[in-house]
């Protein structure tokens, strides 16, 4: 947002291929994790040998979008807010580039920015960020599908998005208002990924608790891909409120694998997207 | 999806879609219809009849560029600098104003 006269902002992200956006029909479904989890795995794939120490080049960021709830701070173990003249952004874990509202002021405050605030943050949070070549830059969108939503959608140069649902019929729901926003603002639809899908035993059983295939039958009835299913893991949370995400943790855990799948799906939709045609140039 | 996008004359774009509609705006049409949160809220705003004009808008207002954005939408950049507003085709094509488009508008009025 920015009132008539004020100098133009700019949103051409010529340095950064793929714009990821992560979201969800409602909170609580997961939406965060996948977020953090998805950009570490892309990462591992991008650089295969991760424990080298030299880990990731920083080829991928992870942008905190959901100023009202920002979960990256906690979730990648920055406890404090930063002090910008020591640190600048973006921060740098786990070989990602982090930036996040939580980084500069305290969740408490954060909750009261109106619309064109949080539109004005997250340009700021793009343009004005060093995060240097990316090959892929993840946005963790706040949950749900209203206006805050579809202005961050209209803001950032999106490659395309990614749905989290969990097998609960409720969640399908607002998933396919999810579906249906990113319809509206024409931004290709990666796929559905359905989180907590099922416990896996020792021996590698898998028990779904709460039905199963509803991720998959949501994608059909809309026509985008599946892009697989991330099972129940209590690790999954312990990682995340101590600063570690799973990925990076337990690399070999079935939940981690469950992400180097997702990233590569990611990858290989993300490679048909962008074969559709590209729009004509306008000579003015 | 469009085919081609031209000027025509100062005031207007042309659009011409795969469908062979063929769309015309002007381009004050187009910047009443920014789709910026700024703009939207303004547009909320009950009209104040004392407003003073901004010298910014006595000045014509021309546009400047009109990149694409993704595979999706244009952006327009306006003489004054704003360009914040995204304008994805299915709105570009909802805002058409040819004869035939403007009929069927003035019959079912925006909500
Ligand atoms: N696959 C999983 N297995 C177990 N717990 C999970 C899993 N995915 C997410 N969680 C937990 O669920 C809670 C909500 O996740 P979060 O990512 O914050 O959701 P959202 O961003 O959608 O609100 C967190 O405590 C998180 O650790
Ligand atoms: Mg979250
Ligand atoms: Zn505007
Ligand atoms: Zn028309």
């Amino acid at each position: 947002m920015q009132p008539p006269g004020s100098p133009p902002q700019k949103i051409a992200l010529p340095n950064i291929h793929n714009v990821i956006a992560v979201a969800s029909g409602k909170g609580g479904v997961g939406k965060s994790t996948v977020a953090a989890n998805l950009a570490l795995a892309l990462a591992r794939t991008i650089t295969p040998q991760p424990s080298s120490g030299k880990e990731g080049i920083g080829r991928v960021g992870l942008l905190d979008a959901d100023i009202y709830g920002p979960s990256v701070p906690i979730m990648m173990g920055v406890r404090d807010v930063v002090d910008q003249r020591t640190t600048p952004f973006p921060l740098e874990r786990y070989g990602l580039k982090l930036m996040s509202m939580g980084f500069l002021v305290p969740p408490v405050q954060a909750v009261i920015w109106r619309g064109p605030m949080v539109h004005r943050a997250l340009v700021q949070f793009l343009t004005d960020i060093n995060w240097g070549p990316l090959d892929y830059l993840v946005i963790d969108l706040p949950p749900g599908t209203g206006d805050a939503q579809l202005t961050l959608t209209q803001t950032a140069p999106l490659s395309g998005a990614i749905i989290v649902t969990t097998p609960q019929d409720v969640a399908l729901i607002d998933a396919r208002k999810g579906l249906e926003m990113f319809r509206q603002v024409r931004v290709p639809v990666l796929g559905i990924v359905e989180n907590m899908s099922y416990f896996q035993g020792e021996d590698g059983t898998r028990v779904h608790l709460f039905g199963h295939g509803g991720g998959q039958k949501l994608a059909a009835e809309a026509g985008v891909p599946f892009l697989g299913e991330i099972p129940i893991d209590p690790r999954v949370s312990e990682c995340g409120d101590q600063g570690e995400p799973i990925v990076h943790r337990y690399p070999e855990s079935g939940v981690a694998k469950a992400y180097q799948a997702l990233a590569a799906m990611v990858i290989e939709q993300l490679r048909r997207t962008d074969q559709g045609p590209e729009l004509p140039e306008v000579q003015l | 999806m469009p085919v081609a996008l031209s000027k025509d004359g100062p005031d207007r774009l042309v659009i011409e879609w795969s469908d062979g509609h063929r769309s015309v705006y002007t381009w004050r049409h187009l910047r009443d219809n920014c789709p910026c949160a700024g703009c939207r809220e303004e547009r909320q705003k009950p009209p104040d009849p004392f407003r003073i004009l901004k010298p910014n808008e006595l000045v014509p207002l021309a546009p400047l560029r009109m990149p694409p954005v993704g595979r999706y939408a244009y952006k327009i950049v306006w003489s004054d600098g704003h360009d914040s507003g995204i304008y994805t085709l299915e709105h570009l094509r909802s805002l058409c104003q040819c004869p035939q488009c403007s009929v069927r508008a003035a019959y079912e009025p925006e909500t």
